[in-house]
């Protein structure tokens, strides 16, 4: 097959299976950018807030007690109106990458404003964190065919955006592209969001499904885990601050981490070091991968 | 047979075995609505999640089946059969059946009795050039099937077919109220991990945003599903996704519903073809293969 079964040399210092804890820094951006009247709905806009007034900090406090450094994606906006928290997420060693600039659907847009979001979150960061990202999560949506080479064009090495593999794989690049960016692909069932996220009215869910059991979701996560290691993939768990940053579920979180840190052959790493990894140790993906299919079937770049 | 005599189900199952277990993945890949209406070629997301299904899941799930020692049916577009051609090999290689689930995963229900005959057609020959066989099993895709898909698969040689829901034991299909010589093995929503384990957004399924639901409650359903109907002697069969139970954690669930009905002893695991084969043995008295129920 494309990747040999076995993970041995995978990963640095003969890790088994490497583990990236990413967090979206939402809060209320994503309701504000699919509900034109959510400007008017305080009580539905503080469920997302809750995110910045109580999340973060949660979070961040339960990421120190556990030395665990987090890669976490902070939409432009964020930073404009929470520069203390953006900054002292930056201070604590974490790191900092793009996620747009108000959390938009890039369903919504074509390639030149899918890049036109990235370039302002870009600024934004930039005037608060002092660098540019050097990675970058799609907010919602599907790209336009060409951002891979775009991204690479702005000065980002990485992508953690499209769902799929359970390994990192390389984009295709156009021609005359300067080099590939590296995708760190998520998984539905790795993330708090479909477990757990609620709201009355606007609904979500759409069909007011429970809340999932807490205990059985923490019992998902953990079995994947067994198995990430097992088969010696990448692991990425996706949280948000207003999800899982609550009195409830921090406790998923601190028991989770708790258990990976409990394997010393577990390489926890950011984002950008498994990217920088996986990039100097693979020079391309497998011709059957399905990031090349899709390149050759829409004869373009992904 | 009744659903509580068990003398009533000896004599079903080759000897010595109490009950059938026909494990059965579609392996649709990326295949369906969205390629069927081109929404896909925008959509490098959606299209990686399916094809996770035969680019990654397939292997792990083959070296599961080697591990246990239990063959499987692979019900699979031939659309994934042209573009993951040495993957496909590999199951017929490893001694799985590779069976017809549409080219591109098409609504039979959608179409006209000619227009299916070229998808059974298309489909055929690519089997045959890449698998160096014609599939003899059927499994319709996504929803029913056309009035007329059951006299097209006579037409075109198929053995059997696993389409229906209505039935824990194979029987015959009829037409026009004759007994045909297409078995029917047929399959229940309680064992389809799409019920429990699938979820996508935009599309979404499920439409309504329900959760991910609980791997150790769906694998205690599973398992209970088997305990019945082991305990009664039935032909179970399954409709597991690579793309959805071949993900790492599922794969440990299947394993440990392998290991629990191999632990149970007298089960029958068999390609559905070998299933469709025994049913259609002469002496298999009518009464018993049922001709015509539910249809």
């Amino acid at each position: 097959m494309s990747e040999p079964n076995s993970p041995e040399g995978r990963w640095p210092g003969g890790a088994r299976c490497a583990v990236v804890v990413s967090v979206d820094f939402d809060a209320e951006l994503p309701l504000l950018a699919s509900s034109p009247d959510a400007v008017r709905r305080a009580k539905t806009l503080s469920v997302g807030r809750y995110g910045a007034t109580r999340g973060v900090d949660r979070l961040l406090r339960t990421f120190a007690e556990l030395g665990v450094l987090a890669t976490w994606f902070v939409p432009g906006r964020q930073a404009e109106n929470h520069p203390g928290l953006v900054r002292e997420i930056a201070r604590a060693g974490h790191e900092i990458a793009n996620h747009g600039h108000a959390h938009e659907n890039f369903d919504l847009l074509d390639l030149a404003g899918q890049r036109a979001v990235v370039e302002r979150g870009n600024d934004a960061l930039a005037e608060i964190v002092g660098h540019r990202p050097r990675g970058f999560r799609i907010p919602e949506g599907e790209w336009a065919p060409g951002l891979p080479d775009a991204l690479r064009q702005l000065g980002f090495t990485w992508s953690s955006s499209l769902r799929g593999d359970d390994l990192p794989h390389l984009h295709p690049a156009g021609a005359g592209a300067s080099g590939r960016l590296v995708e760190i692909p998520v998984h539905h069932e790795l993330e708090d969001h479909p477990y757990f996220f609620f709201n009355l009215d606007p609904a979500f869910p759409a069909g007011q499904s429970r809340i999932a059991s807490y205990r059985e979701v923490l019992g998902n996560w953990t079995t994947e885990f067994t198995a990430y290691r097992r088969f010696g993939l990448c692991y990425v768990l996706r949280l948000q601050p207003e999800v899982t940053g609550t009195p409830g579920r921090i406790a998923l979180v601190r028991e989770l981490l708790t258990h990976i840190r409990g394997h010393d052959d577990v390489w926890i790493a950011t984002a950008g070091e498994v990217a920088d990894w996986w990039s100097a140790t693979h020079e391309g993906n497998a011709p059957d991968h399905p990031s090349e299919v899709f390149a050759r079937l829409t004869q373009g770049t992904s | 047979m009744t659903t509580t005599d068990p003398d009533a189900a000896e004599g079903f199952w080759p000897a010595g075995h109490q009950s059938a277990v026909a494990l059965a993945f579609d392996l649709d890949g990326p295949t369906g609505d969205a390629m069927l209406n081109g929404s896909i070629w925008r959509k490098p997301s959606y299209f990686a999640l399916g094809a996770y299904g035969p680019h990654r899941a397939l292997p792990r799930i083959l070296d599961l089946l080697d591990e246990a020692g239990v063959p499987a049916t692979f019900f699979t577009p031939a659309w994934v059969v042209e573009t993951w051609p040495e993957a496909c090999r590999a199951v017929v290689e490893r001694g799985h059946e590779m069976a017809h689930h549409g080219y591109q995963h098409e609504r039979y229900w959608d179409l006209a009795p000619e227009q299916q005959a070229e998808v059974i057609a298309r489909s055929q020959r690519i089997f045959r050039e890449v698998l160096g066989a014609s599939a003899v099993g059927f499994r319709t895709p996504s929803g029913d099937w056309h009035p007329e898909t059951p006299r097209l698969l006579v037409e075109a040689g198929f053995a059997y077919s696993s389409s229906m829901r209505g039935d824990d034991r194979p029987y015959l299909h009829e037409i026009d109220g004759r007994a045909t010589s297409l078995v029917e093995i047929p399959a229940r929503w309680d064992l389809d991990d799409y019920a429990s384990l699938a979820y996508t957004r935009n599309p979404d399924y499920p439409a309504g945003q329900d959760r991910i639901a609980s791997y150790e409650l769906t694998l205690d359903n599973w398992m209970r599903e088997f305990d019945g109907h082991h305990a009664e002697g039935l032909c179970m069969t399954t409709l597991f996704h690579p793309k959805v139970s071949g993900k790492p954690g599922r794969l440990l669930l299947l394993e440990r519903l392998l290991g629990h009905m191999r632990a149970a002893g007298g089960v029958w695991f068999a390609t559905c073809r070998e299933v469709a084969e025994w049913w259609s043995r002469p002496e298999v008295p009518t009464v018993l293969q049922g001709a015509g129920r539910d249809v």
